[in-house]
């Protein structure tokens, strides 16, 4: 029996759960167990499947989170698993200094399908490395220093990635960090201008910032901003890492305005959920910078040969079962009843938005997003709200989900926004005692 | 119910606890925050005053301007410092209100998740 077969052949759900729970109060971060415990979230994930993912005991939930955006093919996809089997048998990760044929085939894919003249790429493990190949290209390229970004916007919490993060809960304890930063109103091209000097190197934002609170960036604003970098010889950077591979209705989000960007940020999703994969795409006139300088940018585990055999896998899946066009109608299912469901708690609910099965859901005040997430766990989905607005709540499935999955979620949030008025009602009445 | 002179002697207790404990001052030294607490049934306030992590004061009545608003029923909060109850559950379930930042939230939790490990 080898380590692997002996957690595999473990099905006692009580052990398995005690184990874990134990390991993470000894090893991993107590407080962390602490919080999902409090939160309803201390699920064990067993098995996984399409939209679902079942604790240990056999609970089942419809998954809302999906990391955020990486289970774009759904939870335990058995197709892109049994490509990486098939790749097992053949081939180890590949050595990084040598030429991986695996590599040019999904570098040359991901030329094809990102949009306008993006054709080059970077390859990482995560997105906030694959945000640093971006910042380090541009101010290559432009030999200029300043990034401007944008007040909320979420980039990752590594080194050059975290000082692009708009918020300073995650930065102040690490300062100092990289200089050269500017964070300005997101949606807001007369900030944009008046930050631009002739030291800037490029915009970084998200088209639909994130954990900023499913927000989406106005069509003509980003063509204002396009028209801002091309007046003043400026980058424009995409962080597709929530919004890539069909999530919002399109295979990528800037295909909703037609704005191409110099650089495309690209993660979660490419990895299919179960191989980690990032990368940067970028323009042939960006990577001039990396004739003079070929290798400054290098990472031991970015692009190996079988992470780009599952990104291949992974956009095949996409392509064939049309994963955007599916993300749009059931995002259209989702909008409608969350309208109806709006309008049925004035008091609680101010808005529902978003893009595709990129949607958001704000409430009046903080309080109500972390409670939204510990009953809709107790009916039966995994969500949480968004790390930078905790007013708002994810709704994020798989774009596998089916239209009954889709109609199970509408009925836990609304059953889950009439306990919460059920409690206001309580603490009100306590109230005037 | 709880008075006034209960909840107050809860807080002192609890302010003891916190500016004894090594682990705590270290893990709280950039947590400097006015807190105000309201006891929802009887009317009574108090304000908290941290700073740097030591809770320098505990008063009656609101002081200074407020980070943190919490209100409960009095009993509900006599409960949680004395470490009979966890703040993070009690709030989750709409039994208590917090007006403030979600860190601020898991900062009074991880407070109690230190002393009082169990609850």
């Amino acid at each position: 029996m080898s380590v692997i077969d002996d957690i595999l052949s473990e099905t006692d759900p009580e052990k398995i759960r005690k184990e874990t729970e134990f390991n993470y109060r000894e090893y991993v971060n107590p407080f962390a167990l602490r919080m999902f415990k409090n939160a309803s979230l201390d699920i064990v994930e067993g098995k996984r499947e399409g939209a679902s993912v079942w604790d240990v005991s056999g609970e089942k939930y419809i998954d809302c989170v999906t990391g955020a955006g990486i289970f774009n093919v759904g939870r335990h996809n058995t197709e892109i698993v049994a490509d990486l089997k098939k790749a097992l048998d053949v081939y180890d990760m590949g050595g990084w200094i040598s030429i991986l044929r695996e590599r040019g085939l999904l570098a040359g894919k991901l030329a094809e399908i990102t949009p306008g003249n993006l054709k080059y790429s970077l390859f990482c493990c995560g997105g906030g490395e694959a945000v640093e190949v971006a910042v380090k290209l541009a101010r290559g390229h432009t030999g200029r220093r300043d990034i401007i970004c944008m007040e909320n916007g979420y980039h990752g919490v590594t080194g050059f990635a975290l000082p692009a993060t708009g918020r300073d809960v995650y930065k102040t304890p690490f300062a100092p960090l990289a200089p050269g930063y500017l964070h300005v109103p997101f949606n807001n091209i007369e900030a944009v201008k008046e930050a631009v000097t002739e030291d800037t190197a490029a915009v970084l934002l998200e088209p639909v910032q994130g954990e900023g609170g499913i927000i989406p960036a106005d069509e003509d604003y980003l063509r204002s901003l396009r028209e801002v970098c091309d007046q003043n010889e400026i980058l424009l950077i995409f962080d597709e890492v929530q919004t890539g591979f069909g999530r919002t209705g399109k295979m990528f989000c800037a295909e909703h305005s037609g704005v191409v960007p110099d650089i495309m940020v690209l993660a979660k999703s490419l990895s299919g959920g179960i191989y980690p994969i990032s990368c940067a795409v970028f323009t042939e006139d960006i990577s001039d910078f990396l004739m003079t300088h070929p290798f400054v940018i290098i990472n031991s585990f970015g692009g190996t040969s079988l992470a780009c055999l599952v990104a291949l896998a992974t956009i095949e899946y996409i392509e064939k079962n049309d994963l955007p066009a599916r993300a749009h109608n059931m995002g259209e299912r989702f909008m409608a009843g969350l309208n109806i469901i709006r309008e049925k708690y004035p008091d609680l609910v101010v808005d529902v938005r978003g893009k595709g099965l990129m949607l958001g859901m704000e409430f009046l005040d903080d309080s109500i997003g972390p409670r939204m997430v510990y009953q809709l766990r107790k009916n039966g989905v995994i969500t949480i709200y968004t790390f930078n607005n905790p007013r708002i709540i994810r709704i994020m499935p798989t774009l596998v989900i089916t239209e009954q999955e889709v109609d199970v979620v509408l009925d836990a949030l609304e059953r889950s926004l009439r306990q919460i008025m059920i409690q206001e009602e309580r603490f009100e009445e306590g109230r005037q005692k | 119910m709880a008075t006034a002179d209960e909840i107050m002697e809860a807080l002192e207790d609890f302010k003891e606890q916190c500016n004894n404990n090594k682990r705590l001052r270290r893990m709280q030294r950039d947590w400097s925050k006015v807190l105000h607490y309201e006891a929802a049934d009887t009317g009574d306030t108090f304000t908290m005053t941290v700073v740097e992590g030591e809770t320098t004061r505990n008063e009656m009545g609101k002081h200074g301007t407020p980070d943190v608003v919490i209100e409960t029923d009095s009993e509900t909060m006599c409960d949680m410092f004395w470490g009979d109850a966890n703040p993070t559950q009690k709030y989750l379930k709409g039994e208590i209100r917090v007006k403030g930042s979600q860190e601020d939230v898991m900062r009074i939790d991880a407070i109690t998740a230190v002393i009082w490990p169990e609850v």
